[in-house]
């Protein structure tokens, strides 16, 4: 995502933001199957089979895909649980 | 209503590797002094935050036992089930006819979940020792990649009995 000139001037007027929002990031790995993959999105989220298919399918094909948005906390507790089925997960903070 | 049992096909040689396997696995997670020096485990229990290595410290300290721990009794389990029907008979003593016998496992969906997870970090930790988690080409003629592919095979045969319930 690209930033333009004009972000760092409304940062700076407002100070950080004080709820930046994190992110969870599901990484493509050469070894978790597919289909592995969607059954953790789809039983851990509790995902449609078709969205856990489309989540599985952009981390694939893009390298990785944000599952899950929201407070620090509950990401580390996402990406605890991801890695307890073996993906490999990170926290992140939202891009501004 | 009661919950359908799954079935994984095996025989009584792959009964046998396969607690060899696990068994080897149950080890490795069980003994962490190595936990944040071999790759393996290091992948049983990733980087959380990569550009934020006290961030990550903190994450370790707070989850990595934890992780390593669940891994192992995961194993416990399929261990247990895996010997539940008797003591496995010695290899060396096996003709063709009694290697190929059928012995399957029997599991709800609870255990199922065990299953899974520890199929999939034992996939884990072999394409780690085979070098198939960086070069696909790095196992060369590793016999050990026919037993990464075996386990493959399983794990998705898995995944797909437990979606259909």
């Amino acid at each position: 995502m690209s930033t333009t000139s004009l972000q760092p001037t409304i940062a700076h007027e407002l100070g950080a933001a004080p709820d930046v929002p994190w992110q969870t990031v599901v990484w493509d790995d050469p070894v978790n199957l597919m289909t592995y993959v969607t059954h953790v999105f789809r039983t851990y989220f509790g995902y449609t089979a078709e969205h856990a298919e489309r989540l599985m399918l952009a981390v694939h094909h893009d390298g990785h895909a944000v599952v899950a948005t929201g407070a620090r906390e509950q990401m580390e507790l996402h990406t605890h649980a991801l890695h307890d089925y073996g993906l490999w997960a990170t926290i992140r903070k939202a891009p501004q | 209503m009661t919950a359908r049992t799954l079935v994984i096909p095996l025989s009584v040689i792959e009964r046998v590797q396969l607690v060899a396997l696990v068994e080897q696995f149950a080890d490795l997670v069980s003994d962490t002094a190595d936990a944040s020096t071999d790759p393996a485990l290091r992948r049983l229990a990733p980087d959380a935050y990569p550009d934020d290595d006290d961030a990550t410290a903190e994450f370790h300290d707070l989850t990595r036992t934890d992780l390593l721990g669940r891994r192992a009794d995961d194993a416990g389990t399929v261990l247990r089930m895996l010997r539940a029907d008797g003591p496995l008979p010695d290899v060396e003593r096996l003709d063709d006819a009694g290697a190929m016998t059928s012995a399957p496992v029997t599991l709800d969906p609870h255990e199922a979940d065990a299953w899974l997870r520890t199929l999939a970090a034992l996939r884990l930790v072999l394409a780690s020792r085979l070098g198939v988690d960086t070069d696909p080409d790095a196992a060369g003629d590793d016999p050990r990649l026919f037993l990464y592919e075996w386990l493959g095979a399983m794990l998705d045969a898995l995944v797909t009995a437990v979606a259909d319930d």
